[in-house]
């Protein structure tokens, strides 16, 4: 069955206020990375070739001159350029711009035009990561001045930055999901487990269970206490870019929610060119498979690699979604002042 | 008729664990490893409890044909509304915690529609704006007057609604039921 969609484009001056806040947010944290070195890096966002990723479908257009064209492609994230950058040597960096991700409808949380804070820095692994998003929170939380905030956020509990809400998935799936370790890390178990709570198991594997049960029964109680919260160590299957850690069944990879959304994530980045082409075969086979854009594989970016990713973690957050905090929204689209949708 | 659970709405009906359900709720979600997700809040219509469930998006599901039918309210007692059918005279019956809040705005006489499925009465499809009177509200103290300040008043159904203060006892104005807003005057 196929749904016509009829977009339209729509003024919302009613969101100027908002939008005023998505400008503090965006000076907080132009602000933080300046004062922490990170150097700004503007990126192209049409790339005639990009990483395979079998989950995300791409915009792809074409590039025109008399008889000459070409294939060019909107980046769904800035890493194939920034991974560049660092192994030729640029040091802490960050981007703050716009990523485009195909077949994803306007909804609270998504829009396929987006923004995307991505940052990298050297010498540190993914719990380090964590104490300098924290900091980066709290700076954003110091600068932001939001009057009505205050007001709509009265009688309930603040939201304070200073710690984190740690949870280790073993503990979070224990706690909320009633899913013991030993069912969590045996993909026959946790298949049985999810059959028995109701879901549909049928041509579904571990990975898609996975997030389906993070979705509905462990997402929600995240962030929900005052605190944002740090959920690490992902299965690792769910977390193929990472470092892995020593217990062999977890990745060294965090999530971080506020008010039961993912906001952002990061991991200590896995530095094995033959891993990352090995999972390049088999995303760019997934995407044939279920008929995606057939597009050019970047391999200059496992060139890359193969010379050489010096030690780092690199967060990537959801910037609107940073901006639904502390602006007190409830969707992405209250933060536009013009939206197609 | 089956659809793509990424294509499911606010309002439809899914049996979800062999009972019926009414979607409260269903958001697109990406977690960008793994499928994309519907992630959706589902309302049992027996026992009144919301369940979270996360569909992948692409996951065929059966969203059920109901039919809606025309139904006087003739009263309630302290667990169920009942109904008329004026072209039968059946009666039906439905429990307040499914209907939920909005039966707050029922006034007993009105014409509703009640959703069907197999003859079976599911819950009320809600009005897009009901019309009743103010029975109680405080006058606007003097010099009260900044714009949009409100005060609260009750309308006949025992309800209380916040309303600009300019509204008076004996007016009918129209509230949208769903959210409790006011939204002018009749």
């Amino acid at each position: 069955m196929t749904i016509n969609i009829k977009m339209k484009i729509v003024t919302q001056i009613k969101n100027l206020e908002n939008y005023k806040i998505y400008l503090q947010v965006e000076k907080a944290v132009h602000g933080f990375m300046e004062k922490n070195n990170y150097l700004k890096v503007d990126l192209p966002v049409l790339s005639p070739a990009l990483i395979p990723e079998s989950y995300l479908e791409i915009f792809e257009t074409e590039f025109n001159y008399f008889d000459k064209k070409e294939k060019l492609y909107l980046t769904p994230s800035p890493e194939i350029f920034l991974k560049r950058l660092l192994v030729a040597g640029v040091g802490n960096c960050y981007y703050l711009g716009r990523a485009y991700r195909n077949s994803e409808p306007n909804s609270d949380w998504h829009s396929s035009e987006f923004t995307m804070l991505e940052f990298y820095k050297l010498g540190i692994n993914y719990l380090e990561m964590a104490e300098e998003v924290l900091k980066l929170l709290q700076e954003i939380s110091n600068k932001v001045k939001n009057p009505s905030f205050a007001k709509a956020t009265e009688g309930k509990q603040k939201l304070k930055f200073d710690r984190w809400e740690k949870y280790s998935v073993t503990e979070a799936f224990e706690k909320f999901a009633g899913i013991k370790k030993e069912e969590l890390f045996n993909e026959k178990l946790f298949i049985k487990k999810a059959k028995n709570k109701g879901f549909n198991i049928d041509n579904t594997g571990y990975e898609d269970l996975f997030s389906q049960m993070l979705a509905a029964e462990v997402e929600p109680k995240l962030g929900v206490s005052g605190y944002p919260t740090l959920l690490y160590d992902l299965p690792k299957q769910m977390a193929s870019l990472a470092k892995l850690n020593d217990d062999g069944l977890t990745a060294q990879r965090c999530e971080f929610y506020i008010n039961g959304l993912e906001v952002g994530g990061f991991c200590t980045e896995l530095n094995d060119y033959k891993e990352q082409q090995k999972r390049f075969i088999l995303e760019a086979k997934k995407r044939k498979q279920n008929k995606m854009i057939d597009h050019t594989i970047d391999k200059g970016f496992v060139k890359a690699l193969k010379y050489g990713l010096p030690f780092c973690t690199g967060a990537g957050i959801g910037f609107e979604r940073l901006v639904m905090i502390f602006s007190n929204t409830k969707s992405i689209d209250e933060l536009k002042l013009i939206s197609i949708k | 008729m089956r659809v793509n659970a990424g294509n499911l709405k606010k309002g439809e009906f899914v049996f979800f664990q062999g009972e019926i359900c009414q979607v409260q709720k269903a958001d697109f979600y990406s977690p960008g490893k793994g499928a994309a997700l519907m992630k959706a809040r589902l309302k049992n219509l027996v026992s009144a409890k919301n369940v979270e469930y996360a569909y992948k998006s692409n996951e065929q599901i059966e969203v059920l044909d109901v039919t809606s039918v025309e139904m006087q309210y003739l009263y309630k007692d302290n667990e169920n509304l009942y109904f008329m059918d004026e072209r039968t005279f059946n009666q039906s019956s439905l429990s307040i915690s499914v209907v939920g809040e909005i039966t707050r705005f029922f006034k007993e006489g009105e014409k509703m529609f009640v959703y069907m499925y197999n003859d079976k009465p599911l819950t009320i499809r809600p009005p897009m704006s009901v019309k009743l009177k103010i029975v109680e509200a405080e006058d606007a103290a003097k010099g009260d007057t900044v714009s949009g300040a409100k005060k609260p008043v009750k309308v006949e159904t025992g309800a209380t609604v916040m309303v600009p203060i300019f509204v008076k006892v004996g007016e009918t104005i129209s509230i949208n039921p769903e959210t409790g807003e006011y939204t002018g005057r009749v």
